[in-house]
């Protein structure tokens, strides 16, 4: 309730870090003499990303395309499959257990599958985007839902609220902070899994420059690749972070 | 997650679903796929060059180009018919693919001489094959390995007396020598141990020792073969016509395939066509013309394949590899 | 000790008191978890507008008989409860009882007002004028200019008035609150006793109100029930005569201390038996 000092509001955000970090790349690595095989120098990495940004920009583009596509999906299926869970006893007892047994399975290993029922295109990347995040959004909704309070729950029925009513007004904000956690973690999956379909075979897209650099073995590119991509994704993590502190500030009070 | 970001993505996600329903129907006529074993890079200049300059168009096909990655089986997806043609991996797989049964046809042959090598330093003791004896060799496990094994065996070294090792996805740890023996492809790692300036090394080719393995098989179905033959004589002819444009303008070559790629490097890819264009014009591919398919070279490895049970039963060679298409092009387009 | 539980145990069960007018009858209520009874033979009745406190050991089968004149538990099928008369079949009452929990349960993502008309909410009622009903009360609850805050804003006394405005605001005639000054701090909880009897004295509504604290069972019933140590029945209906409007000082009074001294006495003596029962199982 009180304002917090600006520099408070600095401190904890991620900006200190990351020029603490930049600074310890940028001035320690060459101090302490670091292989540039193992961390090239960061003014060649970025000079490196600098050399292809058209590239980066649409990689970074399609890859991010392929990662809001599937998480998206993953979002309205994994929470309605975890509502599903939390409702349907015989679901859980009788679907959960594919479930797990599913995500248990490296989609890698489903390389023509995945091409062969999806394409080529963004489809095929979305779906293994969405694959990897469909877990934790659902596992997380269910854990969230049955974390409702029950005594909360009884209230509610002796005012006469219907199943739907206790369910939007008690079983959904309660379940909201574990959902904000699935959704963050489904979307980190989500990035990985698009740039990993991206080895499935493409042209464009942060894992395809990514596949390129490791190939040949450009080593400064790797690295910026691994910034672009970490930059994506804590984009996106930032991006529901903040939603979570609008939707779900009562918990930090 | 407010709902109206969401429509947006919906929306999006049906556009593009219907843009695709859209096109898919417009090239309906003689679209053809193309799969490679890759991303985009010079190893596959020739099919990108004859798409480029309408080779493939001028031939009635409408090619579309599919890069392949390391989850990519490109025998898999071609027998299935999701690709009507690849550029595979080569001798060993074709004959793995026609074991188990997979209807998969070899037309033609892009490098005529074993494409991988094995590096040693000059100072490792490593003076012949027969050293290899005792010595930790890594080598990819994807096929190569049984390149390995074919080339022990013809210098007489059993396999037990080597320590064979998986080689993993960079030359990093044979640069920091961990291991004695390193395998390399012509055409990319052994550039990037010149580009780090490692010159002191002493290289082996399987071919010296009598073991050639043609690779990046041209592939197709057996359905495209008996279907549609005329096609797939298209496809080979445009097809190494592109290659032998390439070769003889190769900075354009170059340009091509950079514009189908993202993010190469221009001399990384220059130093890629040469060393491609040694590998498809040795042997066969320089006396017969680029594309040809080496019977006898084919022969030897599934004798060796047999003999070490790789291949657990002997396929059909010439059903598997199918030469008649690649006899009927023109020497205009396949002889430099 | 021992002859005087049997004592209790033997008596054979009495028939219903005659209150042709109560509002809340409880006819030889059982309540029996895997054949082991938690209440037994339990008859009780509240007029309209009387003020009942329950007090009983802990343990004693409270929160279950909470549980079922709330309509969230069903009881066994050998009693009846009435309600203004009516027979109610098993959860009838759901939706009957406005009732307040030990706990506020108040929802943290909702404002003071929010939380206060959620009951109105539940029942269809349009929000402005849910939020008027609300409002009315605010000055009474002591609530003023606190509409807007968050339930972790409030101390734990405001707390427990807004979950007493939303039992309120459930318009039913008969409040069912559990211990809800429990977990509060002696002066404050003596406070909100007077102010409870404030407000009940304004709006007359019959109130069972539960408590595990003597003190608070006699300042604020015009009867105190006792109940037994588990199996949970009556064991003791005290009448509290005592004037109305009660002072704090009223608790020093000779009157007061003489009744606390007779249901001590028997309070006592159930609490003991409790203990015993989880000491010796």
């Amino acid at each position: 309730m009180t304002a917090e000092s600006a520099t408070l509001r600095m401190m904890r955000s991620p900006l200190p870090g990351l020029v603490a970090l930049a600074l310890l790349w940028g001035l320690a690595a060459p101090a302490m003499k670091v292989n540039p095989r193992y961390l090239p120098p960061l003014g060649l990495v970025l000079a490196d990303a600098r050399s292809v940004w058209p590239d980066l920009l649409a990689g970074l583009w399609r890859t991010g395309e392929e990662t809001l596509l599937g998480f998206l999906f993953a979002g309205v299926i994994g929470v309605g499959c975890g509502v599903g869970f939390a409702y349907a006893r015989f679901l859980e007892r009788g679907v959960f257990p594919l479930f797990v047994v599913l995500q248990n399975v490296p989609v890698i290993a489903f390389g023509a599958i995945v091409v062969i029922w999806f394409g080529n295109g963004l489809a095929a990347k979305a779906v293994i985007a969405f694959y990897l995040a469909l877990f934790p959004i659902a596992v997380n909704t269910l854990r969230g839902l049955q974390e409702a309070d029950p005594e909360r729950a009884a209230l509610l029925r002796s005012f006469g609220a219907s199943p739907a009513q206790i369910f939007f007004k008690l079983k959904l904000p309660s379940a909201l902070p574990s959902l904000m956690v699935g959704l963050k973690v489904g979307v980190s999956l989500a990035l990985a899994g698009a740039i990993v379909g991206e080895w499935f075979g493409d042209t464009v897209g942060l894992g395809v420059m990514l596949l390129q650099a490791l190939y040949v073995e450009e080593i400064a590119r790797v690295w910026a690749l691994i910034l672009v991509c970490g930059g994506l994704g804590a984009a996106l993590y930032g991006a529901l972070a903040l939603a979570e502190r609008r939707l779900v500030w009562w918990r930090r009070a | 997650m407010t709902f109206s970001s969401t429509r947006r993505w919906v929306l999006a996600a049906a556009a593009l679903a219907i843009g695709g329903i859209a096109t898919a129907a417009a090239e309906a006529a003689d679209a053809v796929s193309i799969r490679l074993k890759w991303v985009p890079q010079a190893q596959f200049a020739g099919v990108y060059v004859a798409k480029a300059k309408g080779f493939y168009s001028a031939a009635g096909l409408d090619a579309k180009i599919n890069p392949g990655g390391p989850n990519i089986n490109v025998e898999t997806l071609v027998a299935a018919g999701a690709d009507t043609f690849g550029v595979a991996s080569g001798t060993e797989g074709t004959l793995y693919a026609r074991e188990k049964g997979l209807p998969l046809v070899c037309i033609g042959m892009s490098q005529q001489m074993t494409p991988f090598a094995f590096v040693t330093y000059d100072n490792s003791g490593v003076k012949s094959v027969k050293d290899f004896k005792g010595k930790k060799v890594a080598v990819w496990f994807t096929g190569p390995q049984y390149t390995l094994y074919s080339m022990l065996a013809h210098e007489g070294v059993s396999q037990k007396d080597v320590e064979i090792i998986a080689e993993p996805f960079s030359m990093q740890p044979f640069i920091d020598k961990q291991y004695d023996v390193a395998t390399v492809t012509l055409y990319n790692e052994l550039n990037t141990l010149k580009e780090q300036g490692i010159n002191n090394i002493r290289l082996f080719l399987p071919d010296d020792s009598g073991v050639t393995t043609q690779q990046d098989s041209l592939v197709t179905s057996e359905k495209m073969i008996h279907e549609k033959p005329q096609e797939v004589q298209a496809f080979l002819d445009a097809t190494l016509k592109g290659w032998k444009y390439a070769f003889q303008h190769k900075a354009e070559a170059v340009d091509i395939v950079m514009a189908a790629g993202s993010g190469l490097n221009r001399k990384h890819q220059e130093l890629m066509l040469d060393e491609i264009e040694k590998l498809m014009t040795a042997k066969l591919g320089g006396s017969q013309g680029l594309g040809a398919i080496d019977m006898k070279s084919i022969a030897d490895v599934q004798a060796t394949l047999l003999k070490f049970k790789a291949l657990k039963t002997p396929v059909d060679l010439n059903a598997a590899f199918d030469a008649s298409f690649w006899k009927k092009v023109p020497d205009a387009d396949k002889k430099l | 000790m021992t002859s005087s539980a049997d004592a209790v145990q033997r008596a054979p069960p009495r028939a219903a008191p005659a209150y042709p007018g109560a509002h809340l009858q409880l006819v030889n209520v059982w309540k029996r978890f895997d054949g082991a009874p938690a209440l037994r033979n339990v008859d009780l009745s509240i007029a309209p507008g009387e003020f009942v406190t329950l007090i009983g050991p802990s343990g004693c089968g409270k929160s279950t008989l909470f549980n079922i004149i709330a309509g969230l538990a069903a009881p066994d099928e050998d009693g009846s409860i009435l309600l203004s008369g009516r027979v109610q079949q098993n959860y009838g009452l759901l939706g009957k009882v406005a009732f307040m929990p030990q706990r506020d349960l108040l929802f943290p993502w909702r404002s003071v007002i929010d939380n206060a008309t959620l009951p109105l909410e539940v029942e269809g009622a349009p929000r402005k004028l849910a939020r008027q009903k609300a409002q009315a009360l605010f000055p009474e609850f002591g609530l003023e200019g606190f509409e807007r805050h968050y339930p972790h804003q409030l101390s734990g006394g405001m707390r427990q008035r807004v979950a007493l405005m939303r039992t309120f605001l459930f318009e039913r005639d008969l409040l069912l609150l559990d211990e809800p000054f429990g977990a509060l701090d002696a002066l404050t909880r003596s406070m909100m006793q007077r102010w409870l009897l404030d407000v009940w004295a304004r709006h007359r509504r019959t109130v069972l109100f539960i408590t595990h604290d003597i003190d608070e069972a006699i300042f604020l019933g015009d009867r105190v029930v006792v109940m037994t140590a588990r199996p949970g029945t009556i064991k003791r209906e005290e009448r509290i005569d005592l004037p109305r409007p009660r002072a704090a000082s009223l608790a020093t009074s000779p009157e007061f201390v003489e009744i606390k001294r007779r249901l001590l006495a028997v309070i006592e003596e159930e609490s003991l038996k409790a203990f015993a029962g989880t000491a010796a199982p």
